[in-house]
């Protein structure tokens, strides 16, 4: 099964031109150079996949890509609750 | 007090003919129009256009190029590189706050405004892109530059159509003549071949149908013309006082003497057949220059390749030039850039000052009899050119022209 976490870095490096070598556990999206307008763009793929209504403050650039994951998996059985 | 002269030190251009001011300058001496079927407007109106040959955002931009910038953008990126490394600038070095960036540009980022809006209509909005309004809004073409070059200075993109570029680079002149900049970097940038854009100038009959025979489609000042063909690009030039660039040691490859701007005050897209307008900002530009119509060597034409602009552009010439002066239109190989054109074709009228060199108008086998001008046609020309006007039209009547004197 994929996890968030993958299908964060697989979107990472197939739209945001990421090198797959320079994700590693720990490392923040301001690392990478993703600012804030990236990240925001990044959460409109991922809805655009879910189909789940991500809000647009979801994670920041100084989080890891793993708190991003738990971030937005977390919005994910909320909605997944609500409905 | 007498103004300041003000020069130009470095070039920078990305056209159809090729990515580079030598490239583009091989393509515009070989006089053979860059026009060809377009596979992205198959099925439209008109599928020919004139487009930049190989341009890979991640190999000439950088890396996330294609996230970030428009391809108008991109392009202006290339080439202000280009010409800043030509002036021999170092931007690591320079007051940054005394350089300004004046960029001309008429439509903006209108492929990513087409594909978004494909995507709300498609998907919805929760689709549309985060980075839709920075990729789109025009004036980021200028605010990229800024950033790319740590230049604080003044900073803005004029719209005037199609002579959008000649504008930027008229209003740079101003700003070295009063002493608001040391440097200004000047053109403009356009990817107008989208297929909204193409199919609306289609629609408007603006441009040619000779959509069997491409590569003779634009043919300036021919008896047989019928409309332009839309192009891309971007031209950039580096304006310094020439004061300056004399005390660094610079190469100053022509002096950018004059700017005159007028309103026609008559139609939205039709020139005024009379060209009172065009008159007028030729004679203001002249003026400016100080120097007589009879001392002007050259023009670079507007010339679009309309049966009005052409037919109207040569009256003007006729009447205001003797018959030593020789006119060329750099549309016939390169197509019509739009916003760039001016910036593209004031770049080409410096390389032609510095050459005595003029290129050959493209297609042009068999003069308009109603034109009674002395265009180049089929090769190049060898000439004395002391003073050389460019001129750029712009649909709602805005007319702007430069004049160049050879450094």
């Amino acid at each position: 099964m994929t996890t968030m976490y993958d299908k964060l870095v697989d979107l990472m490096v197939s739209r945001f031109d990421v090198d797959r070598a320079e994700i590693k556990p720990g490392i923040t999206f301001e690392d990478l150079e993703m600012d804030s307008l990236f990240l925001v763009e990044l959460l409109v793929v991922i809805q655009t996949d879910l189909g789940v209504k991500i809000s647009e403050d979801t994670a920041s650039p100084r989080d890891t890509i793993e708190r991003a994951a738990e971030l937005i998996e977390e919005q994910v059985a909320s909605a997944a609750t609500s409905s | 007090m007498t103004p300041p002269a003000i020069a130009v030190t470095g070039l920078g251009l990305v056209t159809p003919a090729g990515i580079g001011v030598d490239t583009t300058w091989r393509g515009l001496l070989a006089g053979v129009s860059t026009a060809r079927t377009d596979p992205t407007l198959a099925g439209l109106p008109v599928d020919i256009s004139c487009t930049v040959p190989d341009f890979q955002p991640a190999k000439h931009v950088g890396r996330r190029s294609r996230l970030i910038h428009d391809r108008f953008v991109q392009l202006a990126i290339v080439a202000a590189r280009e010409a800043v490394a030509d002036a021999g600038l170092d931007p690591s070095t320079w007051d940054g706050a005394r350089v300004g960036c004046v960029i001309g540009c008429g439509l903006g980022g209108v492929s990513t405004w087409e594909q978004q809006h494909k995507a709300l209509l498609s998907t919805g909005p929760d689709s549309v892109s985060a980075l839709l309004i920075p990729m789109l809004v025009p004036n980021m073409i200028a605010g990229h530059l800024a950033m790319e070059f740590g230049a604080t200075g003044p900073n803005f993109v004029t719209a005037t159509a199609c002579a959008s570029g000649t504008t930027a680079i008229g209003c740079a002149l101003q700003l070295l003549r009063d002493g608001t900049c040391d440097i200004v970097l000047t053109g403009g940038g356009e990817a107008g071949v989208s297929p909204l854009i193409v199919t609306g100038f289609a629609q408007m009959g603006a441009l040619s149908r000779r959509l069997d025979e491409p590569a003779a489609a634009s043919r300036p000042f021919d008896v047989r013309r019928d409309g332009f063909v839309i192009g891309e690009g971007s031209g950039i030039l580096v304006l310094e006082r020439e004061t300056d660039a004399r005390a660094r040691g610079a190469r100053v490859r022509a002096k950018l003497a004059g700017y005159g701007a007028s309103a026609d005050a008559h139609h939205m897209t039709a020139p005024d057949p009379d060209g009172v307008g065009v008159r007028k900002a030729l004679r203001a530009a002249l003026a400016m220059a100080d120097v007589a119509p009879g001392d002007v060597d050259h023009v670079n034409a507007h010339g679009t390749s309309t049966p009005l602009n052409d037919a109207a552009e040569a009256n003007v010439l006729h009447e205001l030039f003797d018959g030593d002066t020789t006119v060329t239109s750099t549309k016939g190989v390169v197509g019509h850039a739009l916003g760039a054109a001016g910036a593209i074709e004031a770049a080409v009228t410096v390389l032609t000052v510095e050459s005595d060199t003029v290129p050959p108008t493209a297609n042009l086998d068999s003069q308009d009899p109603a034109i009674d001008i002395d265009i180049v046609a089929k090769s190049p020309r060898s000439q004395r050119i002391d003073v050389a006007v460019s001129n750029s039209f712009g649909f709602g009547g805005q007319n702007a022209v430069l004049v160049f004197t050879v450094a």
